[in-house]
């Protein structure tokens, strides 16, 4: 008897099925939504036991728990909010526009209010302040307008928007695209603190350095990003920001997705050039005419369906060596409250820590030479002070994420030593003696969020500049031209956050395409 | 098998393992470079080359082609996964033409696979696609060896090739199934090939022997070598598109010029029902009538040449991509890249000189044009039933 005969579904093979998805992630779940939306009998498969990816909660002591993979939304797609009703189904703001603090090393500060065009308005330098304005201007003009290139899919073209557009509008749009985040800022702002604070921002969770080319378009993503309404700004949603996934589970099981947990996929069935339907890890088939996959793009077409059906070109794109950059997440519970009136008037801030720029350029050296840097942008928020429902009176928790570090595949408890100590002296910079004030600490780097959601690390090095990811999500959209297979993978998604715009993307292709050819089941 | 385009520059072409040989024999002296080999154009006479490879037999130097060995247990499913020729369907012995396809369905090459054994297969191609066979070999079990460096080939062409591989005691199974065999002390591999219409067999051995095997053709087969400007002929009178002249590689830096295989005239190698291979799923994303198409045509004026514009209805349609003057048809004949509407059959080239206008020209069927017109016509009968 062979092995198949052994598992428990073999032979079983599962019909009347619209549309499966591979991966519940926040991609996967949002694709599942619209599909279920829209009337398709869709199931929602997941390998592992949990709904929701990387972004989970843990416990990080007793009575303290944190929320892995995201602490800040800021690039959420509103149209998915919007479509499947997500505050209907849950999702609000603790913190609805979060203002920014930056440290800087010299121990200066600067406070941007989380509307940065009334930010810019109000910026009190002579000097400054109407560079600042004209430089928040372009940049938004120019954000707005590439928004829709932001969007994975075949159709997603930065290059043909940007033929597109007014001859001025053009010419930025190519010097945003094209010119270092240093030599952008350089040309619009005098040097000082808010030039520092930007700089810091464009290499945040980008494998492309701000003295690098193409390194601008990662502010210019995030500043496309639009949280209630309001370009460019950051929020905390209640709960943390496993309250979207769970808001767009409940929009999809309101949409009467069959979700099913611990129900791996082996292998995609091609018939023809098409999509039929997968075969499960633990035996049988389920049939259907539209598959979206959400998985790693490796994972989904190397080894569901196999290299030797896949397009050399297509393979090559996906298989393609990543940047060796990552960033770390470090959670903290902290006992008692903060006793310095400096961290406590920032609390309910996101605080960013942004080294000077010569340490910055060093930064993304060492980290690509696998050295860990001295000096890191660290991005912090204290959730229990921005969303009153989880507040602990006795305890404190504190969600950094740290970037640039060196990408591992398996770090060893040296490295892993090595690379909490680094973090913490630079939390140090603007939340001084916090290492006192520390009960329990989770360290998370790439390979423990990949771990966690089955994934090679690999997918969880930082993502490279923004004109490589829309080239690359333009090749993984198409999903090696096989007619029934959307893909909303990680290499289908422009931009470090959570997004669900690829989701989006790829279940409006699946319903676009069904309805032009009939629907097929 | 059909050359590539002559190299542009090159400093100093590599010597092939029968350059001495031709280099012995060339009494016109003039050569060129393929791939970065030297390769004779004219041995004697252009003309008496052409008559001797119709009507009796021709040898070729054809070791400026990229040639493959692939060994393994998924050797079959590499070669079609990298060309459009049905290779796990060969049986030992048999070849198939096929093309190399870019995902997009864009034409990269022409190619050739035949299957000496069971694991063995030899895959030729006009230009070597090194990185390319690389890359598809990851997640296949194959294993393919460039054997450019380690064999000469020579082709024997025309009706008496037969004769000449028996009087020079090369006689092998391999004239109408490829196979491999020891002959006289060298391990040869022996095909049947196609130069355009021109059908003759391909004889493949260690370089160290070219000399030997060279000069048993020409001496015991009394075979004449041919060079490059007898073969572009033959060429072109059986509608072969030539790479880097007729069509460019879809992959060529900076070419905005991609071609599918219906718009290279050559449709039947890359069937959409055929088993899977690169870039068929784009394929089907591409408007079934071409934009462009690869047309022969016959030329009542020896003064056309490449670049010439082609008219049709009085409107600039094209231009020629290559001509020769055909002494079988005593015309010039030529491939022209031609515009929609395809269906014109009648066309006017603008000749060079200033003030002489144009010259009229006429579709001309080649055994190549033949088959793409019955592949055409068989598509559209199994569309309409």
């Amino acid at each position: 008897m062979s092995d198949a005969q052994h598992k428990p579904g073999a032979g079983r093979i599962e019909g009347g099925i619209d549309a499966i998805v591979i991966g519940a992630d926040a991609e996967g779940l949002t694709a599942a939504a619209y599909l279920g939306r829209a009337g398709y009998n869709t199931i929602l498969l997941e390998a592992g036991v949990d709904i929701g990816g990387p972004v989970c909660a843990r416990e990080l002591c007793p009575g303290q728990n944190y929320i892995d993979g995201e602490h800040l939304i800021s690039i959420l797609d509103p149209a998915v909010i919007a479509d499947l009703d997500l505050y209907r189904h849950g999702v609000s703001y603790a913190a609805r526009c979060l203002d920014t603090a930056y440290f800087f090393e010299d121990g200066e500060t600067l406070q941007l209010g989380g509307d940065l065009q009334m930010a810019a308005a109000a910026f009190d330098d002579e000097e400054a302040g109407p560079a600042f304005q004209k430089f928040i201007t372009d940049v938004f003009e120019a954000a707005a307008f590439c928004r829709p290139g932001f969007e994975a899919g075949p159709a997603s073209d930065i290059e043909k928007a940007m033929r597109a557009a007014p001859r001025a509008l053009a010419a930025r749009l190519n010097f945003f695209s094209l010119a270092p985040a240093q030599e952008v800022l350089d040309a619009y702002l005098p040097d000082g603190p808010l030039k520092a604070a930007l700089l810091c921002e464009a290499g945040f969770r980008s494998a492309a350095a701000p003295h690098e080319p193409f390194s601008f378009m990662t502010l210019v993503r995030r500043w496309a990003g639009e949280i209630a309404g309001l370009q460019g700004a950051c929020a905390y949603p209640q709960g943390g920001a496993i309250a979207v996934v769970t808001a767009l589970r409940r929009a999809a099981q309101a949409a009467k997705v069959d979700i099913r947990a611990a129900t791996g996929v082996a292998s995609i069935l091609i018939e023809q050039d098409h999509a039929a339907g997968v075969e499960l890890e633990g035996g049988g088939q389920i049939r259907a005419p539209i598959i979206v996959a959400a998985g790693a793009a490796r994972r989904v077409f190397m080894e569901m369906i196999g290299a030797a059906v896949i397009d050399i070109e297509f393979q090559r794109a996906i298989t393609a060596a990543r940047p060796k950059l990552a960033s770390g997440h470090m959670h903290l519970a902290l006992k008692g409250v903060a006793r310095d009136e400096k961290t406590r008037a920032h609390m309910n801030r996101r605080l960013v820590y942004a080294p000077p720029r010569e340490a910055l350029r060093r930064a993304f050296a060492d980290a690509r030479a696998g050295r860990v840097p001295s000096d890191l942008m660290i991005e912090a928020v204290f959730p229990d002070a921005l969303d009153e429902e989880t507040g602990g009176e006795k305890m404190q928790l504190l969600s950094a994420i740290a970037h640039p570090l060196p990408f591992d595949e398996a770090p060893d408890a040296a490295r892993r030593g090595e690379v909490e100590k680094a973090i913490l002296a630079n939390i140090e910079k603007f939340a001084p003696d916090i290492e006192d004030r520390i009960k329990a600490r989770a360290l998370r780097l790439a390979s423990d969020i990949a771990t966690s959601t089955g994934a090679p690390a690999q997918d969880y090095a930082a993502p490279p500049s923004i004109i490589e990811q829309v080239a690359l999500a333009r090749v993984a959209s198409s999903a090696g031209y096989v007619g029934g297979l959307y893909f909303c993978g990680r290499e289908a998604r422009i931009g470090a956050g959570l997004s669900c715009a690829a989701g989006r993307v790829a279940a409006k292709a699946a319903l676009f395409e069904a309805k032009r050819g009939g629907r097929a089941a | 098998m059909i050359f590539p385009a002559e190299d542009m520059i090159v400093d100093s072409p590599r010597a092939t393992p029968l350059y001495a040989a031709a280099a012995s024999a060339s009494e016109a002296n003039i050569w060129t470079s393929v791939n970065g080999w030297s390769l004779a154009r004219v041995f004697t006479s252009v003309e008496k080359e052409y008559h001797a490879a119709k009507n009796s037999a021709a040898i070729a130097d054809l070791g400026a082609l990229s040639r493959w060995a692939v060994r393994g247990h998924e050797a079959a499913q590499f070669l079609s996964r990298i060309t459009t020729a049905p290779a796990p369907r060969l049986g030992i012995g048999e070849s198939a033409r096929g093309l190399i396809l870019d995902g997009d369905g864009g034409v990269l090459d022409l190619a050739e696979v035949s299957r000496l054994s069971d694991g063995l297969f030899l895959l030729t191609t006009p230009t070597a696609h090194a990185r390319r066979l690389q890359l598809g070999a990851r997640g296949v079990d194959a294993l393919g060896e460039d054997i450019c460096e380690a064999v000469a080939a020579i082709g024997v062409f025309g009706p008496r090739a037969s004769d000449v591989l028996s009087a020079a005691g090369m006689k092998m199974p391999g004239e109408d199934v490829a196979a491999s065999a020891v002959v006289r002390g060298v391990e040869t591999a022996a095909r049947p090939i196609q130069f355009g219409a021109l059908a003759g067999v391909e004889l493949i051995f260690p370089a160290a022997d070219a000399l030997t095997i060279w000069e048993r053709l020409v001496r015991r087969g009394k075979a004449g070598p041919i060079g490059l400007d007898a073969m572009e002929i033959l060429r072109i009178e059986s509608g072969a598109p030539r790479p880097g002249v007729d069509f460019v590689a879809a992959d060529h830096p900076g070419t905005a010029t991609r071609r599918t295989p219906a718009e290279i005239g050559l449709p039947h190698l890359a069937p959409l029902d055929r088993g899977w291979y690169n870039g068929r799923r784009g394929l089907r994303y591409v408007a079934t009538q071409p934009e462009r198409r690869l047309v022969t045509l016959s030329i009542d004026d020896e003064r056309s040449m490449p670049g010439a514009a082609v008219f049709a209805g009085g409107k600039p349609v094209g231009r020629i991509t290559s001509c020769a003057w055909s002494p079988a048809i005593k015309r010039v004949v030529a491939f022209a890249d031609v515009a929609r509407p395809v269906g014109a059959k009648e066309y006017e080239i603008a000749v060079p000189a200033p003030g002489e206008g144009r010259v009229a020209a006429k579709l001309y069927e080649t055994p190549e044009s033949a088959l793409a017109k019955a592949f055409r016509q068989a598509q559209d009968a199994a569309a309409k039933s």
